[in-house]
């Protein structure tokens, strides 16, 4: 029987974009990875155990993790913000206004993450009303982890946006911070259950990453009512600190490397 | 600070290895897909490089219309892009308004815009007015200052009926004048075009045109440096062009100069009335070819013997009145006389030594670089 002339359009369709895909080889050995990463991540935080959540925040395994999913649309903008608007169109253009690299990068992530505030908080309505999640809200410490967080994450993504500006392509360091913050920075289970499923003193690899900080802190805030003048508290946001304080400089310069870089090889204009 | 642009053995050489990918081959494009290539990219620093500029000497005056000339490649939008800190040269300096492209670029973007068509940066999905207000801010602009200034320039451009239309309306024309006005919102004393007028229409082209030469140029006094490959808008709107070939500029004058650099001829063409070719004006053809200055001569007569005209090719310097004295004498009547002298197309082809399709015009000298 002849196929029909539709069914084989549609055909050519897929051919064409798969062909595509499969050229870009990072991709899809990012992609790939980025599948067993994500089911491995969910199926610890299935079957998981409350203990842990109880001991770091003193809530329920709902809670935790409707919160985590939260942060994360809250903070994913952040990262991605910059890096989405790089175009040859707008670069060059915006670059010939003279602004700072600082304006450049706030100002092109400043709507989506008031966009993201303004999205976060359905989460959590739909989290507190159908799922029964508990919040001990602590409203400064709240602000402030935000304040650090979107301070990491603004780092991170000027990390991730001078890269690109050079490579045209997947950033190395960007990608393989994201895969591991899948794995180790508690987005769907506590980073102290890393002990039990790999090895005493695996969770200390967490810490180092400062998406766990981001988590980490929001978590403390929202869930447990952690006060700034606790200080066990307070050194908890001083240590998250010390990524933004770290990260945010890192991350100008290596912009403003990439920029000139690409303006010295006369590839600004490229994707 | 005596010229608004300058430039000094300007050199930019561009890395061929920036794109090579992990077997070896060049992409097509600007994405680089695997991670040996994208570790490739990070670490390479050196060559081999392709010249894009080979040491540029350029002194633009103030309130001048400077074109850039030269074929597809020779590097006229790498020269624009390093005046307007888009690109970083390799050696040399380049000044604007006495600024240093590389040490000094927000000074020099305080001076000097550019209009270039390839990077709009424009949202499709805002009115133009609103696209405006953005850049206006960006510039530093007040919002009164802003306002007062958008009003103006909408007004200016002839976009004021359709400023509240969202962009992606625009017509290409009217897109090109956006990127005037935006341009023209810091009121920098010098402009950069990088092929103004291509993929306009010829009465938008022409419009387009008149802007920049009566009102920018003349009125305003603005010194404006432009690209192109449109020689017939090089030589209308032009005070002087360089013509730049393979990262050199191998020629640099007024465009009548220019014309007149690479050809000793011209043509004076007489139409004849009412004329027999008998021997008496087999005499005079052979008197032209006698004369001092002319190198050819080539009567137009028909079957009938009808003696319709002359051509006659003479040193560019050579004056008509010699050749009339003659015809004059042997009592012929004029019905037509024109004078036929090379293009800035011919000089160009000669200049850039695609001369297959030049015209057979005398070739005065070899360029040598």
């Amino acid at each position: 029987m002849e196929i029909p002339i539709g069914l084989k359009q549609i055909i050519a369709f897929t051919k064409r974009d798969f062909h595509s895909w499969t050229t870009y080889k990072a991709a899809v050995y990012t992609q790939l990875i980025n599948v067993f990463i994500g089911v491995f991540s969910w199926g610890v935080g299935a079957a998981y155990v409350q203990k842990p959540v109880s001991e770091m925040y003193g809530s329920d395994y709902i809670s935790f993790l409707v919160v985590g999913i939260a942060i994360g649309n809250l903070i994913l903008p952040l990262v991605q913000g910059v890096s989405s608007t790089l175009n040859p169109w707008t670069l060059e253009t915006i670059l010939m206004t003279g602004i700072s690299t600082t304006v450049f990068v706030v100002g092109n992530v400043m709507w989506t993450y008031i966009f993201s505030i303004i999205t976060f908080i359905p989460y959590l309505i739909i989290g507190i009303y159908f799922f029964k999640v508990r919040l001990n809200v602590n409203i400064p410490s709240t602000i402030v982890a935000f304040a650090i967080s979107a301070i990491i994450l603004m780092g991170l993504a000027m990390i991730s946006t001078g890269l690109r500006i050079v490579t045209k392509s997947t950033d190395p360091i960007t990608w393989a911070l994201n895969v591991l913050q899948n794995l180790f920075s508690g987005v769907t289970f506590p980073v102290v259950y890393l002990d039990t499923i790999f090895f005493t003193g695996a969770s200390t690899i967490s810490w180092f990453l400062p998406q766990t900080w981001v988590y980490h802190l929001c978590r403390l805030a929202m869930l447990t009512n952690a006060s700034l003048l606790d200080p066990t508290i307070l050194i908890a946001f001083l240590e998250g600190s010390i990524f933004a304080v770290i990260l945010f400089p890192i991350g100008y310069k290596i912009f403003q490397w990439g920029v000139n870089r690409s303006k010295r090889e006369g590839t600004l204009g490229w994707y | 600070m005596e010229y608004p642009i300058e430039t000094i053995d300007l050199v930019k050489r561009y890395p061929t290895s920036a794109r090579r990918d992990v077997r070896g081959g060049f992409h097509s494009g600007g994405q680089v897909t695997s991670f040996g290539s994208i570790f490739s990219v990070l670490r390479r620093t050196k060559g081999p490089f392709v010249e894009a500029l080979r040491g540029v000497n350029l002194k633009i005056k103030k309130g001048e219309i400077f074109g850039v000339l030269g074929p597809n490649g020779a590097g006229k939008t790498t020269l624009i892009k390093i005046l307007c800190t888009l690109v970083i040269h390799d050696e040399g300096e380049a000044y604007v308004h006495g600024f240093d492209v590389r040490k000094e670029p927000v000074k020099v973007l305080k001076n000097l815009q550019a209009v270039l068509p390839e990077s709009r940066g424009f949202n499709w999905r805002l009115s133009g007015r609103q696209n405006l207000n953005f850049f206006a801010l960006l510039y530093g602009l007040n919002e009164k200052e802003a306002k007062d200034r958008i009003n103006y320039l909408l007004e200016y451009t002839g976009l004021k009926e359709r400023a509240n239309d969202g962009y992606q309306r625009y017509s290409t024309g009217m897109q090109r004048k956006l990127l005037l006005c935006r341009a023209l919102l810091q009121n920098t004393p010098t402009l950069l075009f990088d092929e103004p007028t291509a993929g306009l229409d010829p009465a938008s082209a022409a419009e387009f045109r008149a802007l920049l030469r009566d009102r920018l140029a003349r009125d305003e006094g603005k010194t404006m440096l432009l690209s192109t490959h449109n020689l017939n808008e090089a030589q209308g709107m032009c005070d002087r062009i360089a013509i730049l070939d393979r990262g050199k500029i191998t020629a640099c004058d007024t465009p009548d100069n220019i014309r007149h650099m690479m050809f000793d001829e011209k043509v004076f063409n007489i139409v004849f009335a009412d004329t027999i070719f008998n021997d008496d004006r087999e005499k005079m053809v052979n008197e032209f070819e006698a004369m001092p200055g002319v190198h050819g001569v080539t009567p137009e007569v028909d079957r009938e013997s009808n003696f319709n005209g002359i051509s006659i090719r003479v040193n560019k310097n050579m004056d008509l009145s010699e050749i009339l004295e003659v015809i004059v004498k042997r009592g012929l009547k004029v019905r037509m006389i024109n004078t036929e002298e090379p293009t800035l197309e011919d000089a160009f082809m000669a200049i850039t030594g695609q001369r297959k399709e030049l015209r057979s015009w005398g070739l005065k000298t070899e360029v040598k670089e």
